[in-house]
């Protein structure tokens, strides 16, 4: 049967380091692919919303992954990183006329120094001490977001002007999709192909015992440092992405709800998995969104009145649901699906 | 799975879930349907008109009143004829002071075919600002920052109370009336945001255009603080100290002042001038000036009869009710005012109809504020506001309207 993935064989190199070996693999990408592009001709204008923003989330949890999930470094900055890379990238294009593609490079590469800088305490602790130490990076740039008037503006929030390619605007929903769309695409390649490095291994095994680690002649002060410019050049993109999606860059827009939520995500997603931090992105993204939408239609009723708390007790509710009965998260549950129907009538 | 886990995650789930359903009710009016006017009740194809409350959030002391004003207007309007015999559909939620939440429901609400928009608080405000111009969406928020009212920024934006700059302007006229002549020292305590700086800038031009004799010196309230001891020793020679803050926190500010001994009048704009900072101070409010572009209901200057009607339908008097409650039924009134104005033009209610309407219309009057008029060049409402004192526990005018 074509769902059965064991007994495939190479008799190449090449063809041992694809990344998908089997026939059902192939399907199955391929089905992903026609239902995302098949996605914004039959969405509603709210959908449509929605599908960006897990767009540009899928590109900041794919970062903070990369770091807290194959790098084990727990970090609570995410906020601080999107409002430096939201920053750079809106004062090039408002301030300075840059042209919007290069303003989002120059804006990863800042977020990556800045991400570096901040990943040193990291050298020196780790587990609850790190995450005390990279919640210092979350206010302090926000700190110096609010109070640099001279360069950030200070409070007054900040208007980006739209990306243009000579008369065509990058104004709707719908051309947005597509551009997110590929950004987030070419980051989950990126991502994939970043584990079957040296680089990638190197971050797996400072995960899991960075002690033998650097007993095997891995340099774990040089790999931890990269890891945290990686993962922060990634967290970048998503927040010029949002800089330029939005068009109002505001500080209030990167506090450290949205750190907890990042986390949240990879947690949810899968610890460790590229379709973790897609999964997850999707799911803590479209849930407060299914919410309100199921609000719209209880107008007026008890239910409806509760709303907001409703989605706060049951953001958290999931996690904890997660932590209990799936702590390896959506990505583990998707697994286990195809395990079940590869393996069927077996039970493994 | 063992029994034991499954059972502990059972009790999780159920206790967590509970907390999302406690009601956070604080005894407001809550408008269900049922209206009962003694006008005819309004049928036809209605017209929507979205907003999105605090009712949670960190200003929710002021946006509760504020939202129970709002939909008593609309329940009341919709049981009294509508407008030219159209009902209005309100579709509303609670955004908990989120930028993000505010984000979504713009987008939601939108779809649903909302031809004017009412928002909240400063940081949505400016968040929305483009794409409230790009879908022209008439939007009318309580965010009174100055910056808002500009039409060259933001088109479809309408403030129709006095806006934080202006009121800081006739806060500091009023200021060196009072001094007569000689140099006033004066602190402004602010919200830590954009919308506590947002009157500042503004008010020190005022100082150097009108050469007042008036020292001014910010000093931000920080969020979660305890007490203000620390900040209040940094402005100790002030004779005034004007607040741009929410109730709560100025009502800590005003016993702090009153523990210390500072021989300070507390100043208060808008947001934190109301019958909270009143209950919650208790004496040390007592001598108060405030700033109320919407008046207390025992000051109104005009005829409440819509007001009481309907909160006597309701089994309840003015005196249920605090000036949020009048400020926010007004304040809707104001776009649903712009909407029948451009009802009787005969045009069809698009957004840049319904913003020149609002733009054309004659000054509006309401009985708790100054006449409203936007024009092309200018979406501030209102340019006087008169000066009141906290005198035996309530807010009564000390002076006529200022224009400053």
């Amino acid at each position: 049967m074509a769902a059965i993935s064991t007994g495939v064989h190479h008799r190449s190199y090449r063809s041992e380091l694809r990344l998908r070996h089997a026939n059902a693999e192939h399907v199955r990408l391929a089905i992903a692919i026609a239902l995302l592009v098949v996605l914004p001709f039959l969405a509603s204008p709210f959908w449509l919303t929605v599908a960006n923003q897990v767009g540009i989330a899928v590109v900041g949890a794919i970062g903070l992954n990369i770091l807290t999930g194959y790098t084990g470094q727990i970090s609570l900055g995410q906020g601080g990183f999107l409002a430096v890379g939201a920053y750079t990238s809106g004062l090039l294009v408002a301030r300075m006329g840059v042209p919007t593609g290069v303003a989002v490079v120059v804006a990863v590469l800042t977020t990556a120094a800045v991400g570096a800088f901040f990943g040193l305490p990291a050298l020196r602790l780790k587990g609850l001490y790190l995450a005390i130490a990279t919640l210092a990076s979350q206010f302090i740039i926000l700190w110096v977001v609010r109070n640099w008037t001279v360069v950030t503006g200070g409070v007054d929030s900040l208007v980006v002007p739209r990306p243009a390619l000579g008369d065509a605007v990058l104004r709707t929903d719908f051309a947005w999709y597509w551009v997110i769309g590929i950004v987030a695409a070419v980051c989950v390649v990126v991502s994939r192909n970043l584990f079957r490095t040296g680089i990638g291994r190197a971050f797996m095994a400072i995960r899991d015992h960075d002690i033998a680690a650097e007993a095997m002649g891995v340099d774990v002060v040089r790999y931890k440092v990269l890891a945290f410019a990686l993962s922060s050049g990634f967290v970048g993109l998503a927040g010029a992405l949002t800089a330029h999606y939005r068009t109002i860059v505001t500080f209030e827009r990167f506090t450290l709800e949205v750190s907890i939520l990042y986390l949240a995500m990879i947690i949810v997603g899968g610890l460790g998995s590229t379709l973790g931090s897609i999964l997850g992105a999707t799911f803590m993204i479209v849930l407060p969104a299914l919410i309100t939408q199921a609000g719209q239609s209880l107008q007026g009723s008890f239910l409806a009145r509760q709303l907001p708390a409703i989605q706060l007790g049951v953001f958290g509710l999931v996690i904890v649901l997660f932590l209990i009965f799936e702590p390896r998260g959506l990505a583990r549950m998707w697994q286990r699906t195809k395990d079940y129907f590869r393996l069927w009538p077996f039970r493994y | 799975m063992t029994r034991t886990r499954q059972l502990l995650a059972a009790l999780l789930s159920l206790a967590l879930l509970a907390t999302a359903c406690t009601t956070d009710d604080d005894g407001a009016t809550d408008p269900t349907g049922g209206a009962t006017g003694d006008g005819t009740a309004a049928t036809g194809d209605p017209i929507v008109i979205a907003a999105i409350f605090d009712l949670s959030g960190a200003t929710a002391d002021v946006g509760v009143p504020f939202a129970d004003g709002a939909k008593a207007y609309v329940e009341w309007l919709n049981a009294n004829g509508g407008v030219n015999g159209r009902p209005i559909e309100l579709l509303s939620q609670d955004y908990q002071y989120d930028v993000a939440n505010a984000e979504q429901l713009y987008s939601q609400y939108q779809s649903q075919g909302a031809v004017a928009f009412s928002g909240w608080g400063t940081a949505d405000t400016e968040a929305l600002r483009t794409s409230i111009t790009e879908d022209m969406v008439p939007f009318s928020s309580a965010s009174y920052a100055e910056t808002l009212a500009d039409p060259a920024e933001t088109p479809y934006n309408f403030v129709p109370a006095a806006t934080y700059s202006q009121q800081m302007r006739i806060a500091l006229r009023h200021i060196a009336d009072a001094s007569g002549g000689e140099n006033a020292q004066v602190a402004l305590f602010h919200h830590d945001s954009p919308f506590g700086l947002s009157p500042l800038e503004d008010g020190r031009q005022y100082i150097t255009d009108n050469d007042l004799d008036i020292t001014l010196e910010a000093h931000a309230m920080p969020g979660g603080a305890t007490d203000y001891f620390g900040e209040l020793s940094q402005a100790q020679d002030a004779e005034y100290i004007i607040v741009q803050n929410v109730p709560s926190l100025t009502a800590q500010l005003a016993r702090d002042i009153q523990s210390q001994g500072l021989d300070a009048t507390l100043l208060c704009l808008n947001w934190c001038a109301d019958e909270v900072l009143v209950e919650l101070a208790g004496d040390a409010a007592n001598g108060a000036l405030g700033i109320l572009p919407f008046a207390p209901p025992s000051q109104a200057t005009g005829d409440l009869s819509a007001v009481e009607s309907y909160l006597a339908d309701k089994g309840q008097t003015l005196d249920d009710i605090n000036l949020h409650f009048t400020q926010g039924w007004y304040q809707f009134s104001v776009i649903v005012e712009g909407i029948r104005h451009a009802l009787d033009q005969g045009l069809e209610l698009t957004g840049s109809n319904i913003k020149t309407a609002l733009e054309d219309m004659p000054p509006l009057e309401t009985p708790v504020t100054t006449a409203i008029d936007f024009t092309a060049e200018s979406h501030a409402g209102m340019q006087s506001v008169r000066v009141y004192e906290v005198q035996d526990g309530s807010w009564v005018g000390i002076t006529d309207a200022i224009t400053p």
